[in-house]
């Protein structure tokens, strides 16, 4: 099953039980405190100074029911401790817990304020200078480090701020940005002012019927130009005014005015803008990240078939990690030339070579084929020829 | 599967917090419905007189009535408490179940990554102690609620506390934690209580010292040694010299407190000792890292790694792992294949064929990017890569 929905069906039978006994105990208290109450009342009903033996058997009845109904209470919750327990069973058997095996031990100070440097960086590139600056101060980062993080200014903080505005559904700063590159975004056929202004047109359209006629004034003058690239989208927009009255909610355009549209309006916004501007609209640091967390659990799986063959410590001495990571392409900067003959990457002593018939193999692929002479025969075609011919090449 | 390998605490961390809650529940249940028994005996002694006047038991019952409404109140409070606790579990739960459901969004996917990131990073704020932009971290990002901040608010309590030489509130937490620390075999206790004798010494209050000693480290029998070694330290003056002695004086094991106190913390939370962010850090360098990101000639200045900061936290971690080739053209970004065939020029660089206009000037002069050489009408030659 699901780790998630493992857990989620263990913390719901929790909380039903909880629900459950909180209703219970307060039944029983309330309904335990009117019969003491009662009681008092009963027993001087008559004006009587001393108590009957009936009243005094009544009594004592009474109290040994009720902490008969208290020891209930408290027994029935101290039951609950196997369902609460579970779940932490359960999280532990779903979730790894340990990643000691994959780090380098030697965690040293340096390290930690160029963590601590690359972080203050990320968020001052979002423009949340005072995250920066707090974390500068409490690291205590050296003063010529901090001003690195200073002087690493980009544009991206304001392209952040804009999209944490249209998060918040406030499509103004955006609007003017669009505005101002449309002749850009144009040329990238981009298709964020026309999404934009879908959900300024909605948003008014939201308002309620009295604002009706803005709404098609804001149609009017805004989506003219779009009819050529969005003439569908647009013939549904217009569609929303036939369900005005009982609300698009519940119409068949439901769709349109749902939180992913934000979102994704948002998204457009982040990666055209960044497009435009030439820059990424990831920092170095969440990159790194994100790679990280793609990488990690291919690790863990490596880790625990090493550990089986008793193979230990994936980082400590090698050179390579043992396995590939998938990644997007776009998170791919370098060439890779791996030997198709050694299955290999090629280095700085190792370099690729390209034989006179245009194939590439690694140096040492090479020596090893030429095997001590200096003729060898291309695996790939035929053609016989002098090791020495081979071409040192850079990709 | 990256939930599996990265969320445990996530969701281990409230699970603890939740089983405290029903520890308390329990007690504070047992405690009234104690009191009440006692309220109730009350009554039955008084009535087991041959005469029992009705204003007395009216008196008692009274008092019955009032425990019993302390427990209606103390049991709704630790009840909604422990609901509550459960509802930040499956808060959280919800939040990484998004992702699952957000398989097909794009920009969906984005946001849920830039909240981990956010996340990520104030649990290693915290873990450095970075309190005040963790917190406000949180809040400007709005995931306070996902984060595991309250608990780490208990430790920066008791750490600033430490920090001014008070052993107050770690004592508290200690007392708070007595069954989980015991079971960890933790003896952060012992040492608070040592440092604390230490004091009385250096504040030359000897007597008071030994009364100290007898009242709170006779307890701690497995540590024996160590006991003999502090009580020492009675016979020696504050300003000794030898070593063993001075550095027991020495003001810095204040600092070490704070370092195993925040250790215990996450032992008792079963968080492991390095927070995921720089364990990821580590991961995501690795499979950047390329042989090139080393080689002045070849770096990127949109890789990651070929930056200053992370080329030198890297320097250590190993390269990716690559068994196919993946090659891309230095001067368009885009892939080499046989839609952008790989060509050599005479002095072996290798660009797309696609590049090769951008490179030529007229004439049938060729400029090689990296090496800055002129060629006039070079020879071009592809080269094959299987």
């Amino acid at each position: 099953m699901d780790a998630c929905a493992a857990v989620e069906k263990e913390v719901e039978r929790v909380i039903g039980k909880f629900s459950g006994i909180s209703e219970h105990s307060a039944n029983v208290t309330t309904d335990l405190i009117k019969t003491f109450e009662d009681l008092k009342e009963a027993i001087g009903e008559n004006g009587q100074e001393h108590l009957t033996e009936k009243q005094k058997d009544l009594l004592l009845e009474t109290i040994n029911q009720t902490n008969m109904k208290l020891v209930a209470i408290s027994t029935e919750h101290r039951d609950l401790h196997g369902a609460v327990s579970k779940v932490g069973k359960v999280v532990d058997r779903n979730f790894v817990s340990d990643f000691s095996a994959f780090t380098r031990t030697s965690q040293n100070e340096e390290n930690t304020h160029l963590l601590n440097k690359v972080m203050a960086k990320h968020y001052f590139r979002q423009g949340m200078d005072d995250i920066a600056t707090l974390l500068i101060k409490e690291c205590n980062m050296p003063e010529d480090q901090a001003n690195e993080v200073f002087e690493s200014k980009s544009n991206f903080a304001e392209i952040y701020n804009i999209w944490k505005s249209i998060l918040n559904y406030n499509l103004m700063p955006a609007l003017k940005w669009a505005d101002q590159y449309s002749e850009e975004l144009e040329l990238k056929s981009s298709s964020l002012q026309f999404k934009l202004h879908r959900l300024a047109f909605l948003q008014i359209l939201s308002e309620g019927m009295e604002y009706q006629s803005d709404a098609i004034l804001y149609a009017r003058q805004n989506f003219s130009k779009f009819i050529g690239r969005f003439e569908k989208e647009i013939q549904n927009l217009m569609g929303t005014f036939l369900y005005l009255p009982s609300g698009i909610r519940n119409s068949p355009y439901k769709d349109l005015i749902s939180n992913e549209m934000w979102t994704e309006a948002s998204y457009v916004f982040l990666k055209d803008a960044c497009n435009i501007l030439g820059i990424s609209k990831n920092s170095a640091l969440s990159v790194i990240v994100n790679a990280g967390c793609t990488a990690l659990p291919s690790l863990l799986n490596i880790k625990q078939v090493m550990l089986s063959r008793q193979v230990h410590g994936i980082w400590s001495d090698r050179d390579e990690l043992p396995i590939e990571i998938e990644l997007d392409p776009e998170y791919r900067y370098h060439s890779i030339f791996a030997c198709p003959i050694l299955r290999q990457q090629t280095t700085d002593d190792n370099p690729p070579k390209k034989l006179t018939c245009g194939h590439v193999i690694s140096n040492d692929a090479l020596h090893k084929l030429s095997n001590g002479s200096n003729v060898l025969k291309c695996p790939y075609c035929p053609v016989e020829q002098h090791s020495e011919d081979a071409v040192r090449i850079s990709f | 599967m990256e939930l599996k390998s990265l969320e445990h605490s996530t969701l281990k961390v409230p699970y603890e917090i939740l089983n405290k809650k029903f520890r308390t529940a329990q007690k504070n249940l047992d405690r009234e419905v104690n009191q009440i028994q006692y309220s109730t005996k009350e009554v039955e002694k008084a009535l087991k007189n041959p005469v029992v006047d009705v204003s007395e038991i009216q008196k008692l019952l009274g008092g019955v009535v009032e425990r019993l409404q302390v427990l209606k109140r103390k049991a709704n409070e630790s009840i909604s408490d422990e609901l509550a606790a459960s509802y930040i579990c499956k808060r959280k739960l919800q939040h990484l179940q998004e992702i699952a459901s957000a398989d097909n969004s794009e920009a969906a996917v984005d946001q849920w990554k830039r909240i981990r990131m956010d996340r990520m990073v104030i649990e290693h704020f915290l873990r450095m102690g970075y309190y005040e932009a963790a917190e406000k971290l949180a809040s400007k990002t709005d995931i306070r609620e996902l984060t595991n901040l309250d608990i780490f608010q208990t430790s920066r309590d008791v750490e600033e506390d430490l920090a001014e030489h008070k052993t107050t509130k770690c004592i508290l937490w200690c007392t708070d934690n007595k069954s989980k620390l015991r079971k960890i075999n933790s003896n952060i206790e012992f040492q608070l209580r040592v440092q604390e004798f230490i004091e009385l010494i250096r504040s030359n209050q000897r007597p008071e010292a030994v009364k100290y000693s007898r009242k709170y480290l006779t307890a701690f029998k497995e540590q024996m040694s160590e006991i003999s070694e502090v009580m020492a330290l009675l016979a020696y003056p504050v300003n000794t010299t030898i070593e063993k002695y001075k550095s027991l004086f020495n003001e810095s094991r204040w600092n070490d407190l704070v370092l195993s106190f925040r250790n215990e913390n996450y032992r008792l939370f079963q968080l492991s000792n390095q927070s995921l962010l720089s364990v990821a850090v580590q991961a995501g360098l690795s499979a950047l890292k390329t042989p090139q990101c080393y080689s002045a000639n070849s770096k990127n200045m949109n890789c990651p790694v070929c930056q200053d900061d992370f080329n030198k936290i890297a320097a250590n971690l190993p390269y990716s792992h690559c068994a196919q080739s993946r090659l891309i053209c230095r001067i368009t970004g885009l892939p080499l294949n046989e839609h952008n065939l790989p060509m050599m020029l005479p002095n072996g660089q290798i660009f797309g064929q696609l590049a090769i206009p951008k490179i030529s000037k007229e004439n049938g002069v060729v400029v090689c990017p990296i090496t800055n050489t002129k060629f006039t009408h070079p020879k071009i030659e592809k080269v094959f890569v299987m």
